[in-house]
């Protein structure tokens, strides 16, 4: 016949004794008193069927195969190539702009684009069209002022200085 | 997967030369031999990645899945965790059980995870409600009466609900305890953690699947 007890293990002895850190004195209560026996008894079968369960149903899940932590590592790197590729397209596409709208620069008014060359004929023919539009522009009238003859005195005037 | 062909051809020859050295040691007293033994056979298993997946799988799989609470992410932990030991099988020194070392790796794998925030511990409760069926009913059925059969269920799944209450140490260190079977000192050691703070985080845990479980516990 187990004796019942009007006192049994308090909570803190009573998990002690779950978490396998019971004193002798608990452990001399659990053996002798049937009522915390069975607390003890009732939590062990309840993880017990938390247990089987839970290996049961993990092991009826169909495992999903995943990248591995290298493949993982090469894609990531992959990513960060292909980023540092389209960073410095932008940045080169930007440093182009930038040239082409940013301020004049002396390579920029005079380009050094080679030209091809004029031949003597393409000369001859662009001094005639030249003389031609000179002739066109230039008055044949004489101008009321000519007789003053200010043109002239400027001009010797602007020699003699030069001189 | 060369890689892994080429460590698992090393493997193989590394246990043959294990278990030479077994030979050789045979005349020696029998609690070495049988030490020596029992190493060897952890070692062997070590070496075969197949072995290690068959053996120990589904167990690190459960663990990770009730400690994160995330099936996905304990397939990937999982998988990580044979792939870390697979390959740092050498830095096994037999201090503790094979099990012991798989855990400690899945709880650095799962920590890194925590760290880098990948992903988020325990989602919704409506996210995980539909596991916590599908798993209670994976009961075993043989000599329960459908009757009792019902009520394990309903304690399985009140279980997990206090597990998921809990905080992530006292969810892992409850499972540690409990479903791993792994002794306060152990746990104290895996996790950095005073004996004291293991215990004071195993008591709110019991403090919690108590409230939760009625008055029977």
């Amino acid at each position: 016949m187990t004796p019942t007890y009007s006192t049994h293990l308090s909570e803190e002895a009573f998990d002690d004794v779950l978490i396998g850190l019971g004193s002798p004195e608990s452990e001399a209560h659990l053996a002798a008193c049937r009522d915390c026996r069975l607390r003890v008894n009732a939590f062990h079968a309840d993880v017990a069927l938390f247990n089987s369960a839970s290996m049961a149903w993990t092991e009826n899940q169909p495992v999903l195969l995943r990248p591995t932590a290298r493949k993982t590592f090469h894609r990531t790197r992959l990513a960060f190539v292909s980023w540092a590729a389209t960073a410095a397209a932008l940045v080169g596409m930007a440093v182009v702009v930038w040239h082409h709208d940013g301020p004049v620069t002396p390579s920029r008014a005079t380009p050094n684009v080679s030209q091809p060359a004029d031949t003597e004929a393409q000369i001859a023919q662009d001094n005639q069209l030249l003389q031609a539009v000179n002739a066109a522009i230039s008055p044949n009238d004489e101008s009321p002022v000519d007789e003053y003859k200010l043109f002239q005195k400027r001009h010797s005037h602007l020699k003699t200085h030069h001189k | 997967m060369g890689n892994l062909r080429q460590a698992l051809f090393l493997g193989h020859g590394m246990a043959t030369a294990t278990l030479g050295n077994l030979r050789i040691a045979s005349k020696r007293h029998p609690r070495i031999e049988s030490a020596m033994a029992e190493r060897a056979g952890v070692i062997s298993e070590l070496d075969d990645i197949n072995e290690l997946v068959r053996l120990h799988q589904a167990r690190i799989r459960r663990f990770v899945f009730c400690s994160t609470g995330d099936p996905d992410l304990a397939d990937t932990i999982t998988q990580d965790t044979l792939l870390r030991a697979f390959r740092g099988r050498e830095s096994f020194r037999g201090d503790c059980s094979l099990s012991t070392w798989l855990t400690g790796i899945a709880i650095n794998v799962t920590r890194d995870h925590l760290r880098s925030g990948r992903f988020k511990f325990w989602k919704q409760l409506k996210a995980t409600a539909i596991d916590v069926h599908e798993m209670a009913s994976f009961l075993p059925s043989e000599g329960i009466s459908a009757e009792r059969r019902v009520l394990a269920k309903e304690r399985v799944k009140e279980l997990y609900a206090v597990l998921e209450t809990l905080s992530y140490n006292q969810r892992t260190i409850f499972l540690m305890k409990f479903s791993e079977e792994m002794s306060v000192e152990e746990i104290s050691e895996m996790l950095g953690m005073g004996v004291n703070t293991v215990r004071t985080h195993l008591h709110r845990a019991l403090k919690a699947v108590r409230s939760k479980l009625g008055a029977t516990l």
